[in-house]
């Protein structure tokens, strides 16, 4: 039998093509403050991008053969993934742990998760010198197996495979496709176990991509263990962006979260805060312990040695009992404060291995210019107009038809 | 040209053991002190004997229904009826009379038993329908086993249900719960200010004057038409 048919069939009879064309119809108003802010920046930063494959990298960035490594990898890439990790965290949280009350919020985090990574890999593309390259390790134009990048790179090609499989429920429910539904949910745990197991490498190999330049970062913020609090601090910047963003998407999407769930955001958000204010905790100390035995104290009196003490301090130390008070005194405002200033902490933290202590001891330092900023800024908003595109149509926020739940 | 550098590793070695030991043994108390403060005001209010939404037990394995019940699938495929424990703290110790025979059916909404105290009667419907399979014979025998023990020792029936999965999906889980019962303490001190207010009784026997608590077992000092307006206004308005 024609598959589309088919297809159309188990739509309950609709064109599939039809549907698909009448989605891609705008909803709502166009001229929101955020499309205000958001569509310039887009068009500029695609005209950027344009430019810096017609002329070159080096007409729209700063990034020399000194410092190769510029915002779109240090920003988008390295910090970015970090956020991402909320995705392998509550997977684990509700898959393998079986904890019920942070079901709700798991499809809208494995999608932010996806399109995070998706959007990232292309700011990855954008920051080669030689972005054709960006196959090798896949294809097999010298896979270059040595370098720590060809497990970054199968590892982003295998968790984006993985998180759409995991999100593909959605889009079948989206869709009407039963059939499929009901094969893509029974992938799902296995899915959701691939996906933990190559989050944890990744987002330690992140780290480990530094490792090799000892001689080139700050020794306060160069140890052997960058891998490891690469990992942990994945966890509590995961899920500080679930609590910043589920914030305001739950005041963006008001309508189309249920009533119950409404009732039970501030349950997960402070389920959260103690997650968050465990995981700093064992963080604070990894730092404390990397730091002692680096015996780096001779440079906490320079600019720098005050900047790493900002970051942990500030960062790292306040907001952790930022969580700590705020869980015990059920202050969902506190709560999100903390989650902002761990957001701050970890974006501080990414920039400074990557790109601040990197070559610090250079006459000339390396600053992004604005076109990288704009381009930067450029891939977040179009990654946050496809996560609307998506929640406004596919049952992500609001609950699955009623013939979902069967297989779900 | 690289530069070798050498740095004595073990130099620190005493230190970073300390640093271990110290986070494990703050660890403990930072656990512990974390997950305090549910402990610490269920405790006071229950010495001060306020009714707040500490001191209750919502364990996240049952179901609850809108009328104060309770239900947890045994693995033999039974299942256990009860009263949650904010409706009995309501309450007080009561007596359960027109309890159903084993063997007989029941449909969800039909009358299961009416709790009694002192000649003051409140209907309990049905959260479930199904066979019923036992009654516990305690609770008549042992009247306060409910209200020390509502999942446990409290149980009214055991019910071969018909309908669980469907049945189960009007009843709040887990979070939910503990969120839902939280409202009701809310809605029971409201229900409260406008029966007291109908029956023209001095509200401070019942709600504190400073921050408006609410006493354990309010409703066991209310006269018998309080007790006819919680069950028609509150426990059964749906």
């Amino acid at each position: 039998m024609n598959n589309n048919l088919q297809i159309a069939l188990d739509n309950d009879g609709k064109s599939i093509w039809k549907f698909l064309i009448s989605e891609l119809k705008p909803k709502g108003k166009f001229l929101t403050p955020f499309n205000v802010i958001s569509i310039p920046i887009i068009i500029i930063g695609l005209g950027l991008i344009i430019l810096r494959f017609w002329k070159g990298i080096g007409e729209v960035s700063n990034v020399t053969q000194d410092i190769p490594w510029g915002l779109w990898k240090g920003f988008n890439v390295v910090t970015g993934v970090a956020f991402a990790g909320g995705a392998y965290v509550l997977t684990f949280m509700v898959y393998i742990l079986n904890m019920r009350k942070y079901r709700s919020i798991i499809r809208v985090t494995v999608l932010n998760g996806f399109l995070a990574y998706a959007f990232y890999a292309g700011a990855l593309v954008l920051d080669l010198g030689r972005p054709w390259h960006i196959f090798n390790p896949i294809i097999g134009n010298s896979f270059g197996a040595s370098s720590v990048l060809f497990l970054v790179a199968w590892h982003f090609l295998l968790y984006m495979i993985a998180q759409l499989i995991e999100f593909s429920p959605a889009i079948a429910e989206w869709l009407g496709i039963r059939r499929a539904h009901r094969i893509l949910s029974g992938m799902t745990m296995a899915a959701v176990i691939f996906g933990i197991t190559l989050s944890m490498l990744h987002q330690s190999g992140l780290g480990a991509l530094f490792l090799m330049a000892k001689e080139k970062i700050h020794p306060l913020w160069y140890s052997e263990f960058i891998p490891v609090l690469f990992l942990v601090s994945s966890i509590f910047a995961g899920l500080s962006m679930v609590i910043f963003e589920g914030s305001i998407s739950h005041k963006v999407f008001f309508d189309q979260i249920s009533e119950k769930n409404k009732n039970a955001q501030n349950g997960i958000i402070r389920g959260l805060s103690k997650i968050c204010a465990g995981t700093m905790f064992a963080y604070f100390f990894l730092q404390l312990l990397v730091f002692v035995h680096k015996q780096r104290w001779d440079m906490l009196d320079t600019a720098l040695g005050h900047w790493f003490l900002l970051e942990m301090l500030g960062f790292v130390l306040l907001p952790m009992i930022l969580f700590f008070v705020s869980y015990r005194k059920n202050n969902i405002a506190m709560i999100k404060t903390a989650a902002i200033l761990t957001i701050l902490g970890v974006i501080l933290n990414r920039l400074n291995v990557s790109i601040i202590s990197f070559r610090w001891d250079m006459a000339v330092r390396y600053v992004p210019s604005w076109m990288e900023v704009v381009v930067a800024l450029a891939v977040i908003f179009s990654q946050i107009w496809i996560f609307r595109w998506v929640i406004n149509r596919m049952p992500v926020l609001r609950d699955s038809p009623s013939w979902a739940n069967e297989h779900n | 040209m690289d530069v070798f550098s050498y740095s004595d590793i073990f130099a620190t070695k005493g230190i970073e053991y300390l640093i271990i030991i110290t986070f494990l043994a703050l660890l403990v108390p930072f656990w512990l002190l974390l997950n305090r403060q549910v402990r610490i005001s269920s405790q006071v209010n229950k010495a001060l004997g306020y009714l707040s939404a500490n001191i209750l037990r919502i364990p996240h394995g049952l179901f609850y229904s809108k009328n104060h019940t309770w239900m947890y699938m045994e693995k033999s495929g039974a299942a256990k009826v009860g009263l949650d424990d904010l409706l009995l703290h309501i309450t007080g110790e009561v007596k359960f009379s027109n309890l159903i025979s084993p063997g007989e059916f029941i449909r969800k909404g039909d009358l299961m038993t009416q709790i009694v105290q002192k000649g003051k009667v409140i209907r309990i419907f049905s959260p479930l329908s199904g066979k019923i399979l036992a009654i516990n014979h305690t609770l008549n025998e042992r009247p306060g086993t409910p209200n020390d023990d509502p999942y446990g020792k409290g149980w009214i029936y055991k019910i071969k249900p018909l309908n669980w999965v469907e049945e189960v999906k009007k009843c709040y889980f887990a979070e939910e719960a503990t969120n839902w019962s939280a409202k009701e303490i809310e809605r029971f001190k409201d229900f409260m200010a406008l029966s007291m207010k109908n029956c023209s009784f001095e509200p401070s026997v019942v709600v504190m004057q400073d921050g408006g608590e609410l006493c354990d077992h309010s409703l066991s000092e209310m006269p018998g038409e309080i007790w006819k307006d919680f069950d028609t206004d509150f426990l059964n308005s749906n």
